[in-house]
């Protein structure tokens, strides 16, 4: 109990410095941002407005404590691109990332167990060095460069997926899937890799292990072997790598949803990048990063729950 | 699998050797406005003779822009990296080796750092400055850092428990002296392995950068940027997209094929 109630503080401290971390990036800039905003050639007066507006004027501290003081009550602000309050806009992207996230994570767990099982059983053998390779081939290439493959192949020869956009889960559910299959393909297969080289290395260590040779010996199927004693303790492991990569798919799926016109919340951070939307460009990134701390927080107190080997001290 | 590491690391050495041999030969070699130079006769021309990989939508040459791109990604890279090793190695020695409150309080920045993916740390950096060749360096650079960090703090707390270390602070010598002498030669290993396979995600990253229109501004060559434009007109041109994909492909492919095999090589622990 005192241990669940520590990481909860814990994760109240790291909220804390993820806002200012955000902050302190955001605001690097010695220069003006109402004139990075509005171009060097705008007038004098409505750049003074927008500062004015912006609350620029203000001195740092005052303006961060309006930012967390303003998110702790719910007011996020408003995008200046899109003239929506960022609360809205984010809660609508969400639910489009979450479903490519799950997704992508699905493909790649689904393509890099069996793969890395198979490796480990043929360890050392040439099953070993198709998987070790492909997996070495997956992390070598840009997930956009396996994206703009997929558009290629799927999209424009076969036609079997929508190259682009969004559809909302509401309106069409299966649409919404046909939409999210290419870019989470895409992402799961930059995912694969890693995973597939954790699941071969986990495998070998347990296959090599005494209670292994016992079910052998008393004469189970090696595919029981396998399938049910050794992957049921490799697979704590894995999924504990799987949740730690979600920092990296969340980076990801930024240059993703921009490929794909996929509008979620990578789009929108994008979109906030690209036209120096300072309020959303502050609430995503916070955002971001503290989905990806919480998931962390998840996998770990998963992990106590599938391994009760683990004890808390 | 023994000989399948030795063929690896052989592969690994000769692709980053000619890859390097391209990046800084190359430019000597190519005239100085051949990249540039617009073949308007042969726009989306399909690889000849006269342009070995094909050219753009500007009839540019695709192969001497790849091999300029080539410069730009391994100039970013490796300078992305000498900058996260800067920042990181002492942040992660002194934590390392001091612990205590000092170890708690960096390792904390460092964990929060870390939830920031580094993908949006940079570009959010790059957008916030002003995408150029230079901040694109500062923007890697700092993402990458908390991730050296990290492992070199680790390292270093390994390093602080030794007799060795625990003989010369018994014998009078500073902490300074001790980081410095002792702690720092036997973290080197694992930095330099740390760092090859970083000069890798930072190709990626780099790429990744340049494709988003944040990171190396156009009419300079990069693969990221290359690729990018060939987004339009992928059915009529594919190897305006193949082309630059193959060489971060293979740059990447060769950095994390040596790194895989250092790492065997000075780093045995880590399997």
């Amino acid at each position: 109990m005192t241990y669940i109630i520590n990481r909860l503080l814990s994760v109240i401290l790291t909220l804390f410095l993820i806002t200012l971390v955000t902050f302190a990036v955001t605001n690097i800039l010695p220069g003006d941002v109402a004139m990075m905003i509005m171009g060097t050639q705008s007038n004098p007066e409505a750049l003074s407005g927008l500062r004015q507006s912006l609350g620029l004027n203000d001195p740092l501290l005052v303006q961060y404590g309006h930012w967390v003081g303003g998110m702790v009550s719910g007011n996020w602000g408003n995008s200046l691109i899109f003239k929506k309050p960022i609360l809205e806009l984010l809660s609508q992207k969400a639910v489009a990332s979450a479903i490519i996230v799950i997704m992508s994570m699905m493909i790649a767990l689904a393509l890099a167990i069996p793969l890395g099982v198979w490796a480990a059983v043929h360890r050392d053998r040439w099953q070993d060095t198709v998987s070790s390779s492909s997996a070495l081939l997956g992390v070598s290439l840009p997930d956009f460069f396996w994206g703009i493959v997929m558009i290629l192949v799927f999209a424009r020869w076969l036609g079997w997926f929508p190259s682009s956009g969004f559809v909302e889960p509401s309106v069409n559910f299966w649409g919404t899937l046909q939409h999210a299959f290419l870019p989470s393909l895409a992402l799961g297969l930059g995912l694969m890799a890693h995973l597939t080289r954790m699941t071969r290395s986990t495998m070998t260590g347990i296959l090599s292990q005494e209670f292994i040779r016992v079910a052998r010996a008393k004469g189970l199927a090696e595919r029981t072997v396998v399938w049910r004693y050794a992957l049921a303790n490799a697979i704590g492991p894995v999924i504990t790598i799987a949740g730690l990569q979600i920092g990296y798919l969340f980076g990801s799926i930024i240059v993703m949803e921009s490929l794909f016109g996929y509008t979620g919340m990578g789009w929108l951070t994008y979109q906030a990048l690209l036209n120096r939307d300072l309020p959303l460009i502050q609430d995503t990134v916070f955002v971001i990063a503290a989905v990806v701390m919480l998931t962390n927080l998840a996998v770990d107190l998963l992990y106590i729950v599938i391994d009760p080997r683990i004890r808390l001290g | 699998m023994k000989r399948f590491k030795t063929t690896k690391g052989l592969i690994g050495i000769v692709l980053l050797l000619a890859i390097l041999l391209v990046a800084i030969l190359g430019p000597m070699l190519i005239p100085a406005d051949a990249s540039t130079a617009m073949d308007m006769h042969a726009r989306r021309s399909p690889p000849t003779w006269v342009h070995p990989f094909g050219t753009d939508q500007l009839g540019r040459d695709m192969m001497f822009r790849v091999i300029l791109g080539a410069r730009t990604s391994l100039e970013i890279a490796v300078s992305a990296v000498v900058m996260s090793v800067v920042l990181g190695l002492p942040l992660g020695l002194i934590s390392g080796y001091f612990g205590g409150f000092i170890d708690n309080v960096l390792m904390r920045l460092v964990d929060t750092l870390l939830a920031f993916p580094a993908l949006l740390l940079a570009l959010t950096i790059s957008a916030v400055l002003g995408p150029n060749i230079q901040n694109t360096i500062i923007a890697i650079g700092v993402a990458f850092t908390p991730y050296l960090a990290r492992i070199i703090r680790g390292e270093a707390l390994r390093v602080a428990q030794m007799p060795y270390v625990e003989a010369a602070r018994s014998s009078g010598t500073t902490d300074i002296m001790i980081m410095i002498r002792h702690v720092l030669p036997n973290i080197l290993p694992a930095v330099i392995v740390q760092g090859t396979i970083s000069l890798a995600f930072a190709i990626l990253a780099e790429a990744g950068l340049s494709f988003l229109g944040l990171g190396t501004q156009p009419p300079a060559a990069s693969w990221g940027l290359m690729i990018q434009a060939s987004r339009d007109q992928l059915d009529i041109a594919p190897w305006t997209a193949l082309v630059p994909g193959l060489a971060v492909a293979l740059t990447v492919l060769g950095l994390n094929m040596f790194g895989d095999v250092l790492r065997d090589i000075l780093d045995p622990r880590a399997k």
